[in-house]
């Protein structure tokens, strides 16, 4: 495959990066921890730009990109923190009820709640129930994959279908809480309902791993700028060895994350059937190297980045957050030892 | 009703610019992106368009090595086509050959029924140009729009002073500049920037618009930068010690600057 983004996927992405430097900037993010755990105007923004539907198929309203398209974008809006669903509507959710929509059964509410999704309704997929949901209080529906004893099942499951169990967590820019599913409209039975469900999972997944990258590269973005003005002794502290030796390493660790993220972009794409493990690489690699950056920002910080009033616990507590979010690196990390067929061992 | 804005594509201001040594000008040599003061121009004129009910906004443009990066910003904004003057025969051209080179260009776009352009440009500065292109073209100009609004064959603008802003009536055609800020540019959307890479871009000469390379450039320029020297350095600051009387210096040294 080519790394590289094509030059229409640097303009998209281009485009993205400047409305989310405008429309979530570190206040906005901040604001979300006190309000619902959204930034509307960057999300109302992000609709009408096309971002929502960027996914969704040109014959339900949207613009037809892929994978490789929209992965991208979501990297942009892990760079900024932007708290709002986005990956969990417009990427994952779009694209199983696009799947969906070779189902003559579900065409109908597929294509009716794409639709939505490219206008802004929050469409939020739940793959594990016992697994907290993020943005669950302000979702317009949950796309539920459910393992029923008849097999399995894809619903659509409307708010009023269940119960919310708010749950604290260490991001409070974003609003976790337990969903307890009372009904739902089937849309999808059997082999199609498991693939969707894989495939739901492997998006979820992949998507944090893109956000992830965006969030290492803004902590050490601020960081880099921190340690060139903080200065001791007379020089920057960003000239010491043990302050530079360790940036360069977390800023290594997240640069060989980017294009697993990337390569599992484009198996989700072209239907590798690999593609869950490499799903899995980035998501695993993705973590713990943003982890490191996590960690390396902070003690290059000093006592600074340990307060709440300096923006860069905007960027951790999401990076902490999502790097435990649609599995864990144990959990990802034993995926992709199963699919290679290796003895269970020391993870 | 059709409206031509006049867009200049500078060096991005977040990369630190740099001057030619030998020439003592900006160098142009990288990427360059619309000036964000002239997306104030082509927002209003979108929304004018809208308003009038029909039409189309025309972008026009000088800028060296066929850059065309700004000039697709725009189109993706919502503007119908461009023309491009791109030229060696330019470099080093003046603010009123500029003016020169983009009146023969906007001759090109037709009979247009107004020209918005910026009140200056981040880069240069000179804010001469627009009324340079209207006494060219023998339009009536406005500068320092705030608000435009067309009636038939007649814009009332809203023109900024120091005090709050003058009401202006022009007819039409005519030249208008915008002050930055004063309308929200809308974000391309991906429809935009997709159809942006198919909208017409007309690319031309100084020949092609019927001027001399002789009158354009270096020796067209009715101006010579004889020297460039670096900005002062700030000075730094008196540190008081506060013994109890630091408050007495800090009105002393007001008093002196007269500001009590």
């Amino acid at each position: 495959m080519r790394f590289e983004l094509t030059d229409d996927q640097v303009d998209l992405r281009d485009a993205v990066q400047a409305l989310l430097e405008d429309l979530c900037p570190p206040e906005a993010v901040r604001s979300a921890w006190d309000g619902d755990g959204r930034v509307p105007s960057a999300w109302d923004a992000l609709v009408e730009m096309g971002v929502l539907g960027a996914l969704v198929p040109e014959s339900a309203g949207g613009l037809g990109m892929t994978d490789e398209d929209v992965v991208p974008l979501l990297v942009e809006c892990g760079r900024v923190g932007l708290p709002d669903p986005v990956a969990p509507s417009g990427y994952a959710a779009a694209a199983a009820l696009t799947e969906a929509l070779g189902d003559p059964a579900a065409a109908g509410s597929a294509a009716e709640w794409l639709g939505r999704i490219a206008s802004g309704d929050v469409l939020i997929p739940v793959v594990d129930a016992a697994a907290p949901v993020v943005g669950a209080a302000s979702a317009d529906g949950f796309l539920w994959c459910a393992a029923e004893d008849a097999g399995p099942q894809v619903l659509v499951v409307a708010p009023d279908q269940v119960d919310l169990e708010p749950l604290q967590s260490v991001d409070g820019g974003r609003r976790p809480a337990r969903v307890v599913r009372r009904g739902g409209e089937v849309l999808l039975t059997g082999d199609v309902a498991r693939s969707v469900s894989v495939a739901t999972a492997d998006r979820l997944a992949l998507g944090a791993a893109a956000e992830l990258v965006g969030l290492g590269e803004r902590m050490l973005d601020l960081t880099v700028g921190y340690v060139g003005e903080r200065r001791q002794f007379g020089v920057p502290v960003g000239s010491f060895q043990a302050v530079k030796h360790q940036l360069a390493d977390a800023a290594l660790a997240v640069a060989f994350a980017g294009p697993l993220v990337s390569y599992a972009a484009h198996s989700m794409a072209h239907g590798d059937p690999d593609r869950s493990r490499h799903v899995s690489m980035a998501k695993l690699r993705a973590s713990t190297a943003v982890r490191h950056a996590a960690a390396a920002s902070l003690q290059c910080h000093g006592a600074i980045g340990y307060t709440v009033e300096y923006d860069l616990h905007l960027y951790m507590k999401r990076a902490w957050a999502l790097s435990y979010e649609h599995g864990d690196p144990d959990a990802h990390r034993a995926r992709l030892r199963d699919s290679l067929g290796l003895a269970s061992g020391r993870n | 009703m059709n409206v031509v804005v006049c867009v200049k594509q500078i060096p991005d201001p977040a990369d630190p610019g740099a001057l030619d040594p030998e020439t003592k000008t900006l160098v142009r040599s990288g990427k360059l992106i619309l000036d964000e003061s002239d997306s104030y121009g082509v927002e209003m004129a979108l929304q004018l368009v809208d308003a009038a009910g029909g039409g189309e906004v025309t972008l026009v443009s000088m800028a060296p090595n066929d850059e065309q990066s700004g000039l697709r910003t725009a189109l993706a904004m919502g503007a119908a086509k461009a023309v491009l003057v791109s030229d060696e025969a330019l470099r080093g051209s003046d603010a009123l050959t500029t003016a020169k080179v983009l009146a023969a260009a906007i001759g090109r776009t037709g009979q247009p029924d107004l020209v918005l352009t910026a009140t200056e440009s981040s880069d240069g500065y000179t804010g001469t140009v627009p009324e340079q292109i209207a006494e060219l073209l023998s339009l009536p100009s406005v500068t320092f729009a705030k608000s435009i609004a067309v009636d038939g064959g007649t814009a009332s603008v809203q023109r900024q002073t120091e005090a709050g802003y003058d009401d202006v009536q022009v007819p039409l055609p005519a030249v208008v500049s915008v002050t930055a800020g004063v309308v929200e540019p809308r974000y391309p959307s991906f429809k935009g920037i997709m159809a942006a890479k198919s909208k017409p871009l007309d690319q031309v000469t100084v020949a092609d618009l019927g001027m001399d390379a002789g009158q354009v450039g270096w020796s067209g320029a009715g101006q010579e930068i004889v020297d460039v020297s670096e900005a002062e350095a700030r000075e730094a600051g008196t540190i008081v010690e506060d013994d109890g009387e630091g408050h007495q210096k800090v009105v002393e040294f007001l008093a002196e600057l007269k500001v009590i």
